[in-house]
């Protein structure tokens, strides 16, 4: 295209019309553009009507001189294989937990695992998909017939919950990051009174009511409570709002005595999971047969799930603190028994 | 050890195969309707500072001061291959302001001087109102408050310059904090694929 009708000319009150563009009238033009300029230089600030001076867009071949139409940089969203890397994550971590839990009885190597799992699902995936917040996405998906989820969701909300059917609350335990970042903070555990304990418990299930509510409105009004309240994502992505980052800090604090409050006492998935660890094929026991009645598991017990000298699978949130307490089992037996064989 | 298999497990057992059978039954119609990977883009067409029509109202910059990373994920792309190449680009400078010595405005509009202006092609040193000239965004600047957007569209430009998510910024939240406050609904999410293009 030979240039004259696509060249480019700022276009100014006064200043000539297109046709000025044209080659053999280019010094005329400017002379005249200098002139209105230095007359519009002595003014104060005042608008310039604009005029366009194109209407397409001049490609490679009309600008000329070899121009390269340069890049846009697009970066791309997160491979999906690694999002199907994260559901392997989770269904491994928490074999790992329940093995660690059910049969090593071991209570530093599911710290390890805890630590290991905040890494990875709090400060790398900065807390999203989680399964706290994928009951809402499932619960819209179920019910709205223009909102689906990618399968990578779906598993993430049902994996923990047939973990729940057999082995008990193993994702609590050392894979969930916001139990992670409560079970780490835990420093002087205070053992709440059973009638607060039990009354303040039932309001994760009117947590879980509420973001039914607002997730099942209509698409216009729809509202995923659960995510915009997460007291710890903030944390893990080092940044959010300011009111937020107070309560989780307030949580944490809280959490230093009273433990894991938000699991306990908001968590909507916890109380999915209580109800399916009820039906539970195993689950933590205490010291089955080697029993000395001395009630230290009960007092090491933050998360008040040990009555009457038994597990209480529904509240147990499988940190091993009792198998570390106890004389008979876990840690502090075996290094006694290695002392036996020494000796 | 032995044990006797009682009406208390096969009623426990019974429980447990329908919740089991439940839950199955879910996730399984819900994998039927699955569909792939899915991310947050802004529609260029709904946006309030590229849609047609919105004009003399101030630039929406909720995308800058809603997203939850401090940067937005949100930032201004200029489309080059439908860029006017303007001598006086409305989005670069600031054209309500007074004009310097080189009959250019002098100011810019930008308020975070993200967007470089450089003559190209064949320049014509007499004439430079003449020369086509190539405004590029700086990525890492860019906080997506849409005022150049605003000026870049019909009638004062091509529309060359839209908003677009940076998906190494994008957290993917579940319900982006930009659409719920979006009043014109223009954050959706789009299958991976098409948001690229």
């Amino acid at each position: 295209m030979s240039g004259a009708d696509l060249q480019v000319c700022a276009g100014r009150p006064g200043g000539p019309p297109r046709a000025g563009c044209l080659p053999h009238m280019a010094g005329w033009a400017t002379r005249l553009a200098i002139l209105v300029m230095v007359a519009w230089g002595t003014m104060p600030a005042q608008s310039i009507p604009y005029q366009r001076p194109v209407d397409e867009a001049p490609q490679e071949k009309s600008i000329g001189g070899g121009y390269k139409t340069p890049v846009v940089q697009k970066p791309l969203p997160r491979n999906s294989w690694l999002q199907v890397l994260d559901v392997a994550v989770l269904a491994a971590a928490m074999a790992i937990s329940s093995w660690l839990v059910l049969k090593r009885r071991n209570r530093k190597s599911v710290v390890a695992l805890a630590i290991g799992s905040l890494a990875y699902f709090g400060f790398y995936r900065e807390g999203c998909v989680c399964p706290i917040g994928s009951i809402q996405n499932v619960a819209v998906a179920m019910t709205d017939p223009r909102y689906s989820i990618p399968m990578v969701v779906t598993a993430t909300f049902f994996l923990p919950l047939v973990m729940a059917v057999f082995f008990g609350r193993a994702f609590c335990g050392g894979v969930c990051a916001l139990g992670a970042i409560q079970e780490l903070v835990l420093l002087k555990p205070v053992q709440v009174p059973r009638r607060l304990d039990l009354a303040l418990g039932l309001l994760k299930y009117v947590y879980l009511g509420l973001a039914l509510f607002f997730a099942l409105k209509p698409a216009a009004a729809r509202d995923f409570v659960i995510c915009r309240f997460d007291p710890f994502v903030g944390f893990f992505r080092r940044t959010g709002a300011p009111h937020m980052l107070l309560i989780g800090g307030a949580f944490l604090l809280v959490g230093m005595f009273v433990g894991r409050p938000y699991c306990r006492y908001l968590c909507p998935y916890g109380g999915l999971l209580a109800w399916c660890t009820r039906l539970a094929r195993r689950g933590v026991t205490i010291t089955p047969d080697k029993e000395l009645d001395c009630g230290l598991c009960i007092e090491a017990c933050p998360y008040g799930a040990i009555e009457k000298m038994r597990a209480v699978r529904r509240n147990c949130l499988y940190c091993a603190r009792c198998y570390a307490a106890c004389p008979r089992d876990g840690e502090l037996a075996r290094a006694k028994a290695q002392l036996v064989k020494l000796s | 050890m032995s044990e006797q298999f009682t009406r208390r497990d096969l009623l426990h057992q019974a429980a447990r195969g329908t919740v089991l059978a439940t839950m199955g039954g879910g996730a399984g119609f819900l994998v039927r309707k699955a569909h792939g990977q899915v991310v947050w883009q802004v529609d260029a067409a709904r946006c309030l500072n590229s849609r047609l029509g919105e004009v003399g109202v101030e630039a929406c910059n909720l995308c800058t001061t809603k997203c939850v990373v401090a940067l937005s994920a949100v930032r201004a792309v200029n489309e080059h291959s439908r860029c006017g190449r303007c001598n006086i680009c409305p989005a670069y400078f600031n054209i309500t302001s007074a004009v310097d010595a080189r009959g250019l405005p002098s100011e810019k509009l930008c308020p975070r001087d993200a967007i470089t202006r450089k003559p190209i092609g064949k320049a014509d040193p007499e004439d430079p109102a003449n020369n086509f000239y190539e405004y590029l965004i700086d990525e890492e600047k860019c906080d997506g408050c849409g005022k150049c957007v605003m000026q870049c569209k019909e009638p004062l430009g091509l529309g060359s310059i839209i908003l677009r998510i940076r998906y190494n910024r994008c957290v993917d939240c579940n319900r982006c904090a930009i659409s719920t406050a979006c009043p014109k609904d223009a954050l959706i999410q789009v299958p991976v694929e098409k948001a690229l293009t």
